[in-house]
């Protein structure tokens, strides 16, 4: 798996990740039904993100659950020079973590995962 | 002697915060619900919201695959919270002959409320823009006013006043 790859891949379970705790947030999803929008098949959401956190290095998923802990978003955008997550200034040189399939970028301020395209 | 004059504070539309000219589809090119997605996604990313239109649609999919977003009367709220989208909009789309949409009522989609937003941690706003959408076109008769709407100015307009009420 490239870094490319590797971090769209935590992209998309940080995104199912948001999506499964709207869906599990007692106020959240009342509102949702009371607006007309119905909710169900959490269960085939779950096996998505089973099978996006399967393509994701061990160690750096256990860093991304980790993480998810105190953040409700780990991976975040780099905005211009800026860390979307904590909008400190990104030093020129970043604080870069090798797992065994990729290296991963973080903010030097915040730690979050940083996501560059 | 001073007269008091009493004032009205009106509140901003939440919606009307969240309109911008570029996003706006005036006629819907695509006429299902996957390719409207992408046509909706690839709009987004052209209007500045996103460089990734395609993690967009992912979102957008799972999103639906919990429950059709076509609420029913001709009206579609896809909305969804994703880590590559830059900031909360409303792009809004028409189709006149309509779209599938997989609707609770069975009937086509003729407006179409695309709602983004980043994930950021407290995001109140998101769902009460949902809300204010889903209110706003509750009547027939806005809902055929968005639809005769010459341009995205008037289209504004009705939306904002329909709000409001």
């Amino acid at each position: 798996m490239t870094d490319t790859d590797l971090m769209e891949a935590l992209v998309q379970l940080q995104d199912i990740d948001v999506l499964l705790r709207e869906v599990k947030d007692p106020e959240m999803s009342s509102e949702e039904e009371r607006l007309g929008f119905h909710l169900d098949n959490v269960e085939t959401l779950e096996k998505s993100r089973r099978r996006v956190a399967s393509q994701i290095d061990e160690k750096l998923l256990q860093t991304y659950e980790r993480m998810s802990r105190r953040f409700a978003r780990v991976v975040v955008p780099v905005q211009g020079t800026m860390c979307a997550g904590c909008r400190m200034s990104l030093p020129t040189a970043s604080s870069r973590t090798g797992f065994a399939s990729a290296t991963v970028e973080h903010c030097e301020n915040c730690g979050r995962i940083l996501y560059r395209r | 002697m001073a007269s008091i004059v009493s004032a009205t504070i009106v509140p901003p539309s939440l919606v009307g915060l969240h309109l911008r000219p570029n996003l706006f589809i005036s006629e819907l090119r695509t006429k299902k619900k996957p390719s409207v997605l992408e046509e909706l996604a690839n709009a987004a990313a052209a209007a500045g919201l996103t460089r990734s239109p395609e993690a967009l649609v992912d979102g957008l999919r799972r999103r639906e695959a919990l429950g059709s977003t076509g609420i029913g009367k001709g009206i579609a709220v896809p909305h969804v919270r994703s880590t590559l989208v830059s900031e909360r909009a409303v792009l809004v789309a028409r189709s006149t002959k309509g779209v599938e949409f997989d609707s609770l009522d069975g009937e086509p989609v003729h407006l179409c409320f695309l709602i983004v937003a980043p994930p950021i941690e407290r995001d109140p706003i998101y769902l009460k823009l949902v809300a204010e959408i889903v209110r706003a076109v509750r009547l027939a008769r806005t809902r055929q006013k968005l639809l005769e709407a010459p341009g995205f100015g008037p289209l504004k307009t009705i939306l904002v006043e329909a709000s409001r009420d």
